[in-house]
């Protein structure tokens, strides 16, 4: 399963160099602006995300009870580990703001799937697979994840 | 005092040079910290006045938010920085960590400056405002790492512990070396004293039996005189008796005399001479005895030996142990070696015989203690004596199964 996760994100590496990354001035780790969504997963998608960065892991997720959509910006695809399927459910907790008026994202900072707890980024949003001060990136992956 | 009072003695200092040592380095190290942190804070407070301008005159001059944030791309301790207008809503953002701008509300209510941790280190923020000239007012929000602030504290305090377990290596050896010093020292002092003791009690015993020797040497002098008197004139039918009269006198006085001379100090008249001719003429003169017992004298030297030192006295000290060692013998060799380690000349007399107790080894230098049937125990004594009078000492080793060797050990050769 990994190694098709992997071809997939080749695939989308291609796909998606030409693109251009979609910060807006709004799309950052907003402390002030948290939020809890519980959901589906409607699509699993790859895109830049940030100047100079990896493609990041993008879920589409639609929130149950309400069914609104919100763009859920996980990690670097290289990063993430787990194994998502359409049609899963997933609790998200992150920073949210909106584009365009109207469309809804979501920087995690946990996912909460299948009985764990992922830990993406720490209280202040700080990306976990930056590996803090000894600069060795990825050395904090799994250090989050977390059963309950 | 008390070992351990002197243990404490001397390691009580150490301990509180070390305590003080750490509580002055500490609020040093502290008050440095907080001073180069003040410092750090001024210039970096400084650098953001800097940027505000340049920001100012960019803006300005119509320069896009993005544009000037990408002119301090190769700043590499500025994490983040953002531009928020009147509303302090934000206009543009960069960070080197992917959408990481740890500001809220309220820090922005607060303005000024402010350290946060991260797990990329401590990061210095200033929230602060500027206006351009046109009148328009903006948010300059900035993030720097303070990394080499805290590698120059780190290194600080490898070095004080560095320094500090020297102290307490250095101050524990200085400490246990004193106390080592010391004990040796008094132990020294104690011995000192106990031979004192000894010195004073053996002056006093010495001068006492000599005079109760002199007193039974005069009226055995006209006891012998009589004997001598009844040998001549007296019936020839006591004859006998007369004889074993005469001889248990001389025998007194042969005790007497002993008693005396190994009461007297020694006196040294010290010459050169080949200790070969010496040995040889003791194994001469035990020649008889030796044989008596079935004992074989065997001399081993490596090498000529010649001493300085009091021939007599040396010759009747060997004697002795080598007349010991014969009669402790029940046949067998005894074994006279002759070694120069150095400076020093080793006389060892080594017998097979049944060896010695606990009890005998630890008494049989003492005067007048003696195992032997008729000895007096005053051979081993003088022998003692006499060497170390040479400045040399008396060994002892004995076991059952190797049998017994004195080892006279002198200066010179």
């Amino acid at each position: 399963m990994r190694k098709r996760t992997y071809i997939f994100s080749l695939w989308f590496l291609g796909v998606i160099a030409g693109l251009p990354f979609a910060q807006t001035p709004q799309h950052f780790y907003n402390i002030d602006s948290e939020r809890q969504v519980e959901g589906t997963i409607q699509e699993i998608v790859m895109e830049p995300r940030y100047k100079d960065s990896a493609p990041f892991l993008v879920l589409i997720l639609e929130e149950k009870g309400t069914h609104l959509v919100y763009n859920v910006e996980v990690s670097p695809a290289w990063f993430f580990e787990q194994d998502f399927h359409k049609g899963e459910g997933l609790t998200v907790i992150g920073s949210f703001y909106t584009t365009d008026g109207k469309k809804m994202n979501i920087i995690a900072r946990e996912v909460r799937f299948k009985g764990e707890t992922l830990v993406l980024r720490d209280k202040h949003g700080f990306p976990n697979w930056q590996g803090g001060q000894t600069g060795e990136k990825g050395r904090r992956r799994g250090k989050g994840i977390k059963k309950f | 005092m008390k070992k351990k009072n002197y243990l404490l003695f001397f390691c009580l200092p150490v301990v509180g040079f070390v305590v003080i040592f750490f509580a002055f380095s500490s609020l040093n190290r502290s008050y440095i910290k907080k001073k180069v942190e003040g410092l750090v804070e001024e210039q970096l407070r400084a650098t953001a006045e800097i940027l505000k301008v340049n920001f100012s005159h960019f803006l300005g001059e119509d320069y896009e938010a993005d544009k000037v944030f990408d002119l301090y791309t190769n700043e590499e301790n500025i994490y983040y920085m953002a531009l928020f207008n009147e509303s302090r809503e934000i206009l543009s953002w960069k960070s080197r960590f992917e959408g990481y701008l740890p500001i809220s509300k309220e820090s922005m209510q607060m303005q000024g400056s402010w350290i946060i941790n991260s797990p990329a280190g401590k990061i210095f923020n200033s929230f602060s405002s500027f206006t351009l000239p046109e009148g328009e007012t903006y948010y300059l929000y900035l993030g720097y790492s303070l990394n080499d602030l805290q590698e120059m504290m780190a290194h600080s305090r490898r070095n004080f512990y560095l320094i500090f377990g020297l102290i307490i290596v250095v101050g524990i050896v200085f400490s246990v070396g004193l106390y080592q010093l010391q004990i040796h020292y008094m132990d020294k002092k104690s011995e000192l004293e106990e031979e004192k003791k000894e010195k004073e009690r053996y002056r006093e015993i010495s001068a006492l039996t000599s005079g109760v020797a002199h007193e039974i040497k005069n009226p055995l002098n006209s006891l012998s005189l009589l004997f001598e008197l009844l040998t001549k004139k007296g019936p020839s039918s006591d004859s006998e008796t007369i004889v074993s009269g005469r001889k248990e006198v001389a025998k007194i006085s042969r005790i007497v005399d002993q008693f005396s001379s190994s009461l007297k100090p020694i006196e040294l008249s010290k010459d050169a001479f080949p200790l070969e001719g010496e040995i040889k003429s003791v194994q001469e003169s035990l020649k008889k005895i030796a044989t008596e017992k079935g004992v074989d004298i065997q001399y081993l030297q490596d090498s000529s030996v010649t001493l300085f030192a009091d021939r007599v006295l040396l010759s009747q000290a060997i004697h002795n142990i080598v007349k010991n060692a014969i009669e402790a013998s029940e046949g067998g060799d005894v074994d006279i070696t002759v070694k120069k380690v150095r400076k020093k000349v080793f006389i060892s007399v080594k017998n097979s015989g049944r060896g010695m107790d606990e009890e005998e080894k630890t008494r049989v230098f003492e005067p007048f203690y003696s195992k032997k049937k008729g000895g007096m125990g005053i051979g081993l004594y003088l022998t003692k004596k006499i060497v170390e009078a040479h400045g040399g000492d008396l060994d002892l080793v004995s076991s059952a199964q190797n049998g017994t060797t004195f080892t006279i050990r002198i200066p010179g050769g």
